[in-house]
């Protein structure tokens, strides 16, 4: 037992036949934001599936514990009502569902009005989930849910990709706003092009390269390094 | 609660409280009122000197030109049960609903059908007419209370929307469990004149026939939404056809089916038969077990070179994706299903007056959830 609010143990994930991830170890520290960098197809967003419980990201071998007891048994949504909240990269259209009907079924509709402008959705309110929304709106959304959600860990699956310049930072400083108001909140967060870290008050990075975690340090420097020199470990 | 009443025996609490959740409300809130109980029109009445609200019979007595408008749009052999319940009637039982010409309602009329008696035959035939230019909101619901299970409703509907005319109803019927129903409407829009009708059959019965035909006139509208839901042990079948006559008619009718372990088939057929007419049929369904079978068949005919006619017909389970997204932000199953069952079923909120929507919305939970 460790005082890891998310601890994960020689982590091995498979999809189908096909080995994503061998051997993970990461630990992730209440009241620590971390930004996990990696090139595109190389399991980032497996690990965020496979802590969640989502199909059909298998966990083969290691452990996932979170706030110490073994995530294994439960299923996704005992999960996500043990504290975890996901911002999906691509989330699925709910014809239908709208986001206010969303916020009920969460009893979340005062968040919903708190948050829903400084998110620039007001008017999404009667919108059908996903329906027509452009990138930059289904990541604001996935970030909104994280607001009606309030879960102690957040996982952010690219959270700026598809995302125009000026709206990074309002998702930046939404996931900011996230962290900052509690300070027992931690979060996890995958990049592949580096952008939100400009708007991001980050305290870790990791390089994630053949499957398990290359090299930890400080995010922003970890990125520069990236920039220049790819995806591989910095020389000791 | 009482109600003010002009004729007949009056409407007691049990009867007001079965007939609350299908849409009924006091004189206050509407401009006429139509409550047939068993064969007994219990009462009628109408608080707007524009709308008349009659028992067909007295209707049939006291104007000449209704005769001439009852099996006008469907013939009375059109079947064997129809032929079977015409003969076995000696009076007719049901309403005559007449809003005069250029009247605008502001309040909706209202006419309700109550089955108090278990194994009950019942027959009704409905007479309406919506005089030129007129414009009015219909509320209409059928209702049992719980010991009737069994029994057999068999009902004509004859619609007139003349010319200029706008019609707007709603319809919500709760059955019981192993009753069978068979509902025959017919309508016809005339020039320029536009009807838009939502019919909600959450509730289960044994077995039920909706079988409708509309004929619309010249630059006419016809819409109309169906939210249908079958559980286990309950059969629907919809056949329908509309008739678009003239130039510039219209006409958009959507299903959403939802078979939850019973059988729903909807057969629609859309004829244009005049230059620039147009239409579409919407046909979805959501299948959320392995028992039962939706069916669903839009057809499209056109006689005219110049008809626009298209559909869409999707029947489905519930996407694992979309389930797994609600469940990863806490809800269970149970309530990611019934989130999406609500959503795939969702009216479109400008066809039904806003008071309707959270009883319907209701409705839909209860039914999900086996509760009604």
């Amino acid at each position: 037992m460790t005082n890891s609010l998310l601890e994960l143990s020689n982590l091995s994930i498979d999809v189908g036949d096909r080995s994503i991830i061998r051997g993970l170890n990461l630990s992730i520290p209440s009241g620590e934001t971390h930004v996990l960098l990696g090139a595109n197809g190389s399991g980032k967003s497996s690990i965020l599936s496979a802590i969640m419980g989502l199909d059909p990201f298998k966990v083969v071998a290691g452990q996932i514990r979170f706030k110490g007891d073994d995530l294994q048994p439960l299923t996704t949504d005992e999960r996500a009502r043990l504290g975890i909240g996901l911002a999906f990269q691509r989330p699925p259209r709910l014809e239908g569902v709208t986001s206010y009907a969303f916020a009920t079924a969460l009893r979340a509709q005062e968040v919903f009005g708190r948050e829903a402008p400084r998110l620039k959705l007001s008017e999404f309110a009667d919108r059908d989930l996903m329906v027509g929304f452009s990138g930059g709106e289904t990541k604001r959304w996935e970030v909104m849910k994280l607001f009606l959600q309030s879960p102690d860990l957040l996982l952010l699956d690219e959270p700026e990709s598809g995302v125009d310049l000026e709206h990074i930072a309002t998702i930046g400083e939404a996931i900011n706003r996230l962290t900052d108001s509690r300070g027992d909140r931690s979060a996890l967060i995958i990049t592949h092009t580096g952008l939100i870290l400009d708007h991001l008050d980050a305290d870790v990075g990791h390089i994630l390269a053949d499957g398990h975690i290359v090299h930890t340090g400080d995010p922003k420097t970890l990125f520069r390094h990236i920039q220049q020199a790819g995806y591989a470990a910095p020389a000791a | 609660m009482a109600i003010n009443r002009q004729s007949d025996a009056p409407l007691n609490d049990d009867e007001i409280k079965l007939l609350a959740p299908v849409g009924f409300a006091d004189d206050t809130k509407r401009s006429a009122t139509a409550v047939l109980i068993d064969h007994d029109m219990r009462y009628t009445d109408s608080s707007h000197k524009g709308v008349e609200i009659l028992p067909l019979q007295v209707a049939l007595e006291r104007y000449d030109w209704v005769q001439n408008l009852m099996f006008n749009l469907i013939a009375p052999d059109e079947n064997e049960l129809l032929r079977q319940s015409v003969e076995l009637l000696n009076d007719p039982i049901g309403h005559f609903v007449y809003v005069k010409p250029g009247v605008r309602l502001t309040q909706p009329v209202q006419t309700f059908t109550l089955m108090e008696t278990p194994q009950r035959r019942q027959f009704t035939h409905n007479i309406t007419v919506i005089g030129e230019g007129a414009e009015v909101e219909f509320i209409s619901g059928a209702a049992v209370p719980a010991r009737v299970q069994a029994g057999h409703h068999v009902s004509i509907e004859e619609t007139y929307v003349r010319r200029g005319a706008h019609c707007r109803s709603i319809s919500i019927e709760r059955w019981g469990t192993n009753m069978a129903v068979d509902s025959y409407s017919r309508a016809d829009i005339g020039e320029n004149a536009e009807m838009i009708s939502t019919q909600i059959n959450l509730a289960p019965l044994k077995q039920h026939l909706s079988d409708s035909k509309t004929r619309v006139g010249a630059n006419g509208v016809c819409n109309d939404q169906a939210i249908v839901f079958a559980p286990e042990g309950t059969e629907r079948h919809f056949q329908s056809e509309t008739l678009l006559t003239a130039p510039g008619a219209r006409a958009e009718s959507i299903s959403r089916m939802v078979a939850a372990g019973g059988s729903i088939s909807n057969r629609a057929l859309l004829i244009g038969a005049a230059p620039n007419t147009s239409g579409f049929l919407g046909c979805d369904g959501l299948k959320l077990s392995d028992e039962g079978e939706i069916f669903a068949e839009p057809s499209l005919k056109a006689l005219n070179a110049q008809a626009e006619l298209s559909h869409e017909a999707s029947v489905g389970m519930i996407s694992s994706d979309k389930l797994a997204y609600l469940m990863a932000s806490g809800l269970d199953e149970d309530s990611a299903r019934d989130l999406i069952v609500q959503g795939f079923l969702k009216l479109q909120d400008q066809y039904v007056p806003d008071e309707m929507r959270r009883q319907i919305t209701e409705m839909i939970a209860a039914a999900k959830s086996g509760g009604m």
